[in-house]
């Protein structure tokens, strides 16, 4: 049992040794900065195991791994699944990306089996005609994500059916491979976006801080730092919009 | 060896006059392409043609400090070795390589051939090659855009160690290639190689394979790394211990060590002495960090190269405490920005300058690390003509992390001698 200071937020990284592949563990630590340099105490916990887990989060965070550590994964993430439902339940922000998210969802269809998930997010993953393996370009909906513009890296092979409300509308990329991509559906939002999807996409950082510091009570500030880091992604994204023949920030 | 590749080599040899002529030191690649696309038998005829053998070194990371300490090793026995020294490891680089030796029969000089190979391309022309050793080193995730997941590096490898005809050198602690050697059947031999559990403890964040083996090997069962003090090591063969030193600190020094000492069993048989091999590769020149140290434009530098998410971390991890001017480059050739972060670069502390195509990537991922960046600057002609300009360090040399694309552009700007083909 971890436990933090009253006033500091609880980032939750699930299983970051199986499923850190693509660094997508780092998102903890992106949201654990940015709460940092605004003003805001922060710990990441690494959970494994039930005896990791922390008496409360904030944030949760979970990513991508191997298909050889498909069932390795589901299997570690069962005795933990009571604690993520009841988390879903209390409207705890949690972003999983990739193997993560597909390991949430209903099962993952791969080419003559079936993994189960763990059933606590509607969907399941199946198959693309074709591996997605480069820059993805998002619009989010403006009514629930603010109508930004996502710019990412997406790298797997299946897709994501059954998604009630995607994350965002692609405009460049694979996605879920029905021309939407990711999943939101309460507190939960899942993504093919992988390693440095928050680091390149603050406001979908800030989206998860403010509802957990809402709940809290706790006020960012803003800061020079946080400024002048998040005009660093803003150029690391209009180089791939650039590139793309898309139009820039 | 077949006269009938006469023509191809002298057209190569063209190609090779002409290729230098347009970029000095550079444009290697052309001349094995010519000789590959008219001659497709040259490159495995040849290498097939040495008295005692092929030895292949592949796997994700240590490949080209392995090499060079094998080839020291079996150098010291008296061997006479071909070996692709330029880091030739793609096949019409090596193509290119073999044609600076091959006389007009297509014949080269020498007993044996060291040859490093990448796991990707090793994989491709493999299929042809009759090694009678190869020696595999572990399995990162490497480049992942381009091999998508560490299984896929593994079945790589194991292509490659198919074609064995003698012994298979494996990594005991890599579980990918502990499971690999389980499945090599007589004729052929596996020789083991494994740090002790001390060893183990002592790298908190593992040594870097995707999966390590739960156990550690018994010192009967093959070679043994049972120390690692800065650039000193200690290593246990056949029940005696024996002190070697390491060109660099690290325990992976420590282990490509270990690796080049197996391997060079595995290559001689009988003839191997066990201290003439730990002085042969106590004797590699040192060498700083991941690269090696150059003087230009009047300063030194120490080049780190940077080859997969897993030597990152090591790079990060190894470099000289108190390094005081630090410039890190990142280009084109890590098109996913997840490769870099899997790492912890917040022992960098301060970087001057973040540089390279991706500058804004690595910029992005040092400073949510804590690591304070002074300058994005995506030119990294300018960033290296201000980096080198800048007065002497106080501690430490200047040092420049950077990934191969990275590197090759830098060698280019810096007029320095290029590295003839894919360093990884
Ligand atoms: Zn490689």
């Amino acid at each position: 049992m971890t436990l933090a200071p009253a006033d500091s937020l609880t980032i939750v990284s699930l299983l970051p040794r199986l499923l850190d592949t693509n660094g997508d563990a780092a998102n903890a630590r992106v949201l654990a900065q940015r709460a940092r340099w605004a003003g805001v105490d922060a710990v990441v916990v690494p959970v494994h195991t039930v005896t990791d887990l922390p008496d409360r989060a904030d944030i949760v965070v979970i990513g991508s791994g191997t298909d050889a550590d498909l069932v390795a994964a589901r299997d570690s993430l069962l005795p933990l699944a009571d604690t993520v439902s009841a988390w879903l339940a209390g409207g705890v922000p949690i972003l999983a990306v990739g193997t993560g998210w597909e390991l949430l969802g209903d099962g993952i269809d791969l080419a003559g089996s079936t993994v189960t998930g763990l059933g606590l997010v509607a969907g399941r993953a199946s198959v693309l005609p074709t591996r997605a393996t480069d820059d993805i370009v998002v619009t989010t909906d403006a009514g629930t994500t603010g109508g930004v513009r996502l710019i990412g890296f997406e790298n797997h092979a299946r897709g994501y059916t059954g998604v009630a409300q995607s994350l965002g509308r692609i405009q460049s990329g694979t996605g879920n491979g029905d021309g939407g991509e990711g999943v939101v559906a309460g507190s939960f939002i899942g993504t093919h976006l992988h390693g440095p999807v928050l680091a390149r996409n603050p406001h979908l950082a800030d989206r998860l801080l403010d509802a957990a510091c809402a709940a809290r009570g706790l006020v960012r500030v803003g800061s020079a730092h946080t400024a002048s880091v998040d005009d660093i992604a803003k150029a690391a994204r209009n180089q791939v919009a650039v590139r793309l023949g898309l139009s820039s920030e | 060896m077949p006269v009938r590749y006469a023509p191809a080599i002298l057209l190569g040899r063209v190609a090779r006059t002409l290729a230098r002529l347009r970029k000095p030191g550079g444009g290697s690649a052309v001349p094995g392409l010519v000789v590959n696309t008219i001659a497709p038998g040259f490159l495995a005829s040849t290498l097939n043609s040495f008295p005692q053998g092929l030895v292949i070194v592949t796997g994700s990371s240590g490949k080209s400090t392995t090499t060079k300490m094998l080839v020291a090793a079996l150098r010291a026995h008296g061997a006479s070795v071909f070996t692709n020294q330029s880091t030739a490891n793609i096949s019409q680089g090596l193509t290119s390589a073999l044609l600076e030796h091959a006389g007009l029969s297509g014949r080269i000089a020498g007993d044996i051939a060291v040859l490093e190979m990448d796991e990707g391309h090793g994989a491709l022309i493999s299929g042809s090659l009759e090694p009678r050793v190869v020696v595999l080193t572990n399995v990162m995730v490497d480049q992942i855009d381009r091999f998508h997941d560490s299984d896929m590096v593994a079945a790589m490898l194991s292509k490659i160690a198919r074609r064995a005809t003698g012994t298979v050198v494996v990594n005991a602690d890599d579980l990918h290639l502990a499971r690999l050697g389980e499945n090599i059947a007589p004729p052929v031999a596996v020789a083991r190689y494994g740090v002790t559990a001390e060893v183990l403890d002592a790298n908190p964040r593992g040594l870097g394979y995707t999966l390590t083996a739960p156990t550690r090997l018994a010192a009967s069962d093959g070679m043994l790394l049972t120390g690692v003090d800065g650039r000193d090591a200690t290593v246990s063969v056949d029940g005696a211990t024996h002190a070697v030193r390491l060109p660099a600190r690290g325990t992976h020094y420590a282990v490509d060590a270990l690796t080049a000492l197996a391997a060079a069993r595995a290559t001689l048989g009988r003839s191997f002495d066990v201290a003439r091999a730990v002085t042969a590769i106590s004797g590699i020149p040192p060498v700083f960090g991941r690269g090696e140290v150059v003087t230009v434009r009047g300063t030194t530098v120490e080049f780190v190269l940077v080859q997969n998410p897993a030597s990152f971390q090591l790079n990060v991890d190894s470099l000289a405490p108190g390094t005081e001017q630090i410039l890190v480059a990142v280009g084109s050739d890590v098109r996913d920005p997840s490769y870099l972060w899997p790492a912890d670069t917040s022992g960098l502390g301060h970087v001057l300058i973040a540089s390279g195509s991706k500058a804004h990537d690595i910029g992005l991922q040092l400073m949510y690390d804590g690591v304070t960046v002074d300058r994005i600057e995506p030119d990294l002609g300018r960033a290296l003509d201000e980096f080198l300009a800048l007065p002497e360090p106080a501690t430490g040399v200047k040092t420049i992390i950077f990934s191969a694309d990275s590197m090759r552009r830098t060698r280019a700007h810096l007029g320095l001698a290029t590295n003839e083909a894919d360093p990884s």
